[in-house]
């Protein structure tokens, strides 16, 4: 069967770089999967990626991106898009590394087939801010091109049938929250 | 001729590291480290629960998530003196245990072997000669000529397509470049396998800690893993097993590839265990505690002046009184208003000024240690336990220094680990100590959980008014430190004193130079178009401009840009 990763990237304290982390967050809360399909808030791993992403047949990457867009609007990539561009000279491991990873897999043999990365322009990324207005509002459409992208790949996927009340442990970034609910 | 050489990697919303030296005479004369991202993170944490401080802290820095969860429950539990069940220690100790193998090995193939190993190299060499070389160095079983035959096709596959892809950047053909082909191939054949032993490592701290890379076992008072041998959903004997079979796996590769890799290669450039000495002044805390009360620990802590390892001084505890009274932070020279502090009265308040190089020049405060810098790392690790004779770092240390010198047909002391090679070396060292250690752990909790003792976690209890904690951890970087003040069950500050604000941290008020700027004096420079050599020494440290704000960049070009001014 499909091993499927659908995994967020980017760093949830610093506003609009949290929208992968978010988008997976509401892919837990509306819908279910089978057991083949992991969701995963892979926060910023830097070098690390390769290692979440080894093993896995179907990658369908969610991040932040910056293109000439308005905040909100989402542009997709297969391999050959981000293949296009250099790798970076590199001074240390966090520095974002897609292309990196991508070629290290592809080195090792261990690249997985499919690869999609949804990147949605934002507009904040100030510390300790959350997700702009016109991010929010937009989400939906990367849960849209998700969706799509399981359909192409013949993997199921439902909205549940209850939903649970959406909320992020970082949704207390908002001024004078105090979120003991994370406690439980 | 003075030239001026700015190596600004310029990466989209955060700024990372920026490197600016003067070099004269093929030597850099004067040397700037300047981080031009800003850094604030630590004010959100003002104002909340200090049992959910962690949570926050580990979303500092996408790479090192365990370490900052660890040293901020360590921190609350250190202000409310509460101790934590040994279980609680040895999970933890296994955890970042098996974090900091997994860093070393990403540091040294991914990050840092293709400044000494030349990729172009690699289709000259023979397999066969690589495979007896290899051979001779360990008993590896993926050392067969057949591996690095398959290898060697990869690179010349790429060679020959014109797409070279992540090498396309590298300094190949530079003169400081001088491996023979044979062991370039050799590293470079474990570079390609190392990615699976990264994998298990990782999977250890997914079984302990719930999920990677983001942990969710870390409670103030120990942690949430409950443990029932008999029973699913808990730690079970099976996954006691599991964890038990993961590591005798990673421990092949560490002893048997890592560690002989980075002495073969460290003894083919001995001329860089004399280049790159840095503040000479180290650092590190005790970890890896043995018992409850915390008075042991597998991990030794001190400090080392000028150089000098026998006048080492011993910590006895996690958070010495010593340590805990001798951190400032010094901001004269950093883009924050504010002089010198102690982290408890520390302050995050944004003074920017543009790069000035006789003024304020970097987002990094300047920590000292009773107003002196320090270097922090696996050397100031492995220097302060090789100068307490604690056996195992002895042990390792003497082994490194044999085969290096058996190598470079010279013979390597202890002195020469404080240099650029010195600390790839203790790095591996390091590795080599973690893997033995990652045994023992697990032994320690199966045989305490045999034994009866079930208790992972001690309730918190918040007193009335204000107390203080500071909680340290000897993190793959080095010593990293929390420091919270609590005051009616919430925090009132929050400060972190990481591993690279010790390393990259700029003049002080006295004028004196942090460790990566003292390590880049004197180093040569042959080509100030393409200058190796300095990367060779900034990356020595393991730079960790953390938090960094990821965002993909599609129209991005270099990230790095050498500039020769």
């Amino acid at each position: 069967m499909t091993k499927v990763l659908i995994a967020g990237i980017g760093n949830v304290l610093l506003g609009d770089d949290g929208i992968g982390p978010f988008a997976i967050k509401l892919l837990e809360w509306q819908y279910d999967f089978t057991d083949n399909v992991e969701l995963a808030d892979l926060g910023t791993p830097g070098l690390d990626l390769p290692v979440h992403l080894a093993g896995a047949d179907a990658v369908i990457l969610v991040d932040s991106a910056k293109f000439s867009g308005e905040a909100g609007d989402i542009r997709l990539f297969r391999k050959p898009e981000i293949l296009r561009h250099p790798s970076r000279a590199r001074i240390d491991p966090h520095s974002p590394a897609l292309t990196e990873s991508i070629f290290l897999l592809e080195l090792m043999g261990v690249m997985p087939r499919e690869f999609l990365m949804i990147g949605m322009q934002g507009s904040r990324f100030e510390p300790g801010s959350t997700l702009s207005t016109p991010v929010r509002h937009c989400i939906p459409h990367i849960i849209d091109a998700v969706r799509r992208e399981l359909i192409r790949l013949n993997v199921w996927c439902a909205p549940k049938t209850t939903v649970k009340a959406p909320g992020t442990w970082w949704d207390s970034l908002r001024p004078k929250t105090t979120g003991n609910a994370l406690l439980r | 001729m003075i030239s001026r050489i700015k190596i600004d990697p310029i990466s989209r919303i955060e700024g990372h590291l920026r490197i600016d030296a003067e070099v004269d005479g093929g030597r850099v004369s004067k040397a700037w480290a300047s981080c031009t991202m800003w850094r604030g993170i630590e004010n959100i944490l003002i104002g909340r629960d200090p049992r959910e401080a962690w949570l926050f802290a580990q979303r500092f820095c996408g790479v090192c998530t365990t370490v900052h969860a660890l040293a901020s429950v360590r921190a609350v539990e250190d202000a409310l003196k509460l101790q934590i069940p040994p279980n609680a220690h040895y999970i933890r100790n296994i955890i970042l245990i098996h974090h900091a193998l997994h860093d070393h090995i990403v540091h040294f193939y991914h990050l840092s072997a293709l400044d000494w190993i030349d990729v172009m190299q690699i289709p000259k060499a023979d397999p066969a000669k690589t495979a007896s070389l290899a051979q001779s160095l360990s008993s590896w079983t993926r050392n067969s000529p057949q591996e690095f035959k398959s290898a060697q096709d990869k690179v010349k596959a790429l060679a020959a397509s014109g797409q070279l892809g992540i090498f396309a950047n590298g300094y190949w053909g530079h003169p400081a470049m001088h491996l023979p082909p044979e062991v370039s191939l050799l590293g470079f054949t474990h570079y390609l396998q190392a990615l699976e032993f990264q994998r298990k490592s990782n999977q250890v701290v997914a079984i302990l800690g719930g999920k990677t890379p983001h942990i969710q076992n870390m409670t103030v008072g120990g942690v949430g893993n409950a443990i029932d041998l008999d029973s699913l959903g808990t730690l079970t004997m099976d996954r006691l097993t599991m964890i038990r079979s993961l590591i005798d796996e990673v421990i092949p590769f560490v002893h048997e590839a890592y560690f002989p890799d980075v002495c073969a290669i460290a003894g083919m450039y001995p001329e860089w265990l004399n280049i790159g000495c840095g503040a000479k002044n180290y650092l590190a805390v005790p970890d890896l505690p043995t018992d409850g009360s915390v008075s042991q620990f597998d991990l030794p802590g001190g400090t080392i002046f000028s150089g000098d390892l026998a006048g080492v001084k011993k910590f006895q505890t996690a958070a010495d009184p010593d340590f805990r009274h001798a951190v400032t932070e010094d901001a004269t020279r950093a883009w924050y208003k504010g002089g010198t502090l102690h982290p408890w009265k520390g302050q995050t308040v944004p003074e920017y000024t543009d790069f000035q190089e006789n003024g304020k020049y970097t987002w990094v405060k300047a920590p000292r240690y009773n107003g002196r810098p320090m270097e922090v790392g696996p050397l100031a690790n492995v220097l302060v336990g090789y100068a307490q004779g604690h056996p195992l770092t002895r042990k390792w240390t003497d082994v490194a220094l044999g085969r290096i010198s058996a190598v470079a047909r010279r013979r390597v002391t202890v002195d020469q680990l404080q240099s650029t090679m010195g600390r790839y070396a203790a790095r591996a060292i390091r590795s080599a100590m973690l893997a033995d250690l990652a045994v023992k752990h697990c032994e320690l909790l199966t045989n305490n959980i045999l034994s009866g003792d079930v208790a992972t976690h001690n309730p918190p209890q918040f007193p009335k008014g204000e107390v203080e904690g500071v909680g340290t951890h000897e993190a793959p970087r080095g010593t990293l430190s929390h420091w919270v003040v609590v005051k009616d069950a919430k925090l009132a500050n929050y400060q972190a004193v990481v591993p690279t604000t010790w390393n990259a941290s700029p003049r002080d008020s006295q004028g004196n130079v942090g460790p990566y700027e003292a390590s880049l004096m004197r180093n040569p420079v042959a080509d100030p178009e393409r200058p190796l050599e300095l990367l060779r020494t900034v990356h020595s440290f393991d730079p960790c401009m953390a938090c960094a704000c990821h965002t993909f960049d599609p129209d991005g070009r270099e990230i790095a840009r050498v500039r020769v001014l």
